[in-house]
């Protein structure tokens, strides 16, 4: 029997634990006001939960579109479609929710300083992504020229 | 592409159809495809010299230069 670790099994982890976020996400909508009613009754500083509440409903819903981006990327990568300029285009897509989730997490800085840094770590995030999506390009040209070598 | 294949004209002199140039040059009627319509963006050296071979031509016969408008 063939136990050993795969790409094929790789695979299936990251499609299962996308489709575990999605659904994660999906499901934590619906608790979004009794996080931030609670955070605001631990909280020692002026309440925000209104704030709060839009910029995690915001997040989530970028977070959510995101992830279904990842959700068909993984599988057109399951369908042996990697090098393809669609993929490159999901790419973008979720380079784009996490500068949106910087961007929104940037304004609560107005409240709370802390937001700094998931602000920072999403805008971090969707550099590297525009770096992997441009990367993606080019090796799409290189197929393409590949391809068409006769 | 300012680079025009030719095979059409050549094909036609020597009365050879693609699938048999396809299949004596040793590449898919596909590919040959590709080279006809112009969709090539590159053709091996090895790949023009069997083609100049079973069409006893030379390159310049099925290669053509057309100056970008």
């Amino acid at each position: 029997m063939n136990n050993k670790w795969n790409s094929e099994k790789s695979l299936f982890l990251s499609r299962a634990l996308t489709i575990a976020s999605l659904c994660t996400s999906v499901a934590s909508l619906f608790c979004i006001p009794v996080i931030t009613e609670w955070y605001d009754a631990v909280s020692d500083e002026e309440p925000i939960h209104v704030v709060l509440n839009i910029v995690l409903y915001l997040s989530a819903i970028l977070g959510i579109a995101a992830l279904w981006q990842l959700k068909k990327l993984l599988d057109r990568f399951a369908k042996q479609e990697v090098f393809i300029a669609e993929n490159a285009v999901c790419f973008r897509k979720i380079a784009w929710c996490c500068f949106g989730v910087a961007l929104i997490w940037f304004v609560l800085m107005y409240w709370r300083f802390l937001a700094f840094f998931v602000a920072f770590a999403a805008a971090f995030a969707g550099l590297l992504l525009r770096v992997m999506k441009n990367m993606l390009e080019a090796a799409v040209k290189l197929r393409e020229e590949n391809d068409y070598t006769i | 592409m300012p680079i025009m294949v030719n095979l059409d004209v050549m094909m036609a002199k020597r009365k050879i159809s693609a699938g048999e140039l396809a299949e004596r040059v040793d590449i898919t009627p596909a590919n040959l495809s590709i080279l006809k319509n112009n969709k090539a963006k590159a053709v091996r050296f090895s790949t023009l010299e069997a083609i100049c071979r079973e069409l006893d031509c030379q390159p310049g016969d099925v290669l053509e230069y057309v100056k970008d408008e």
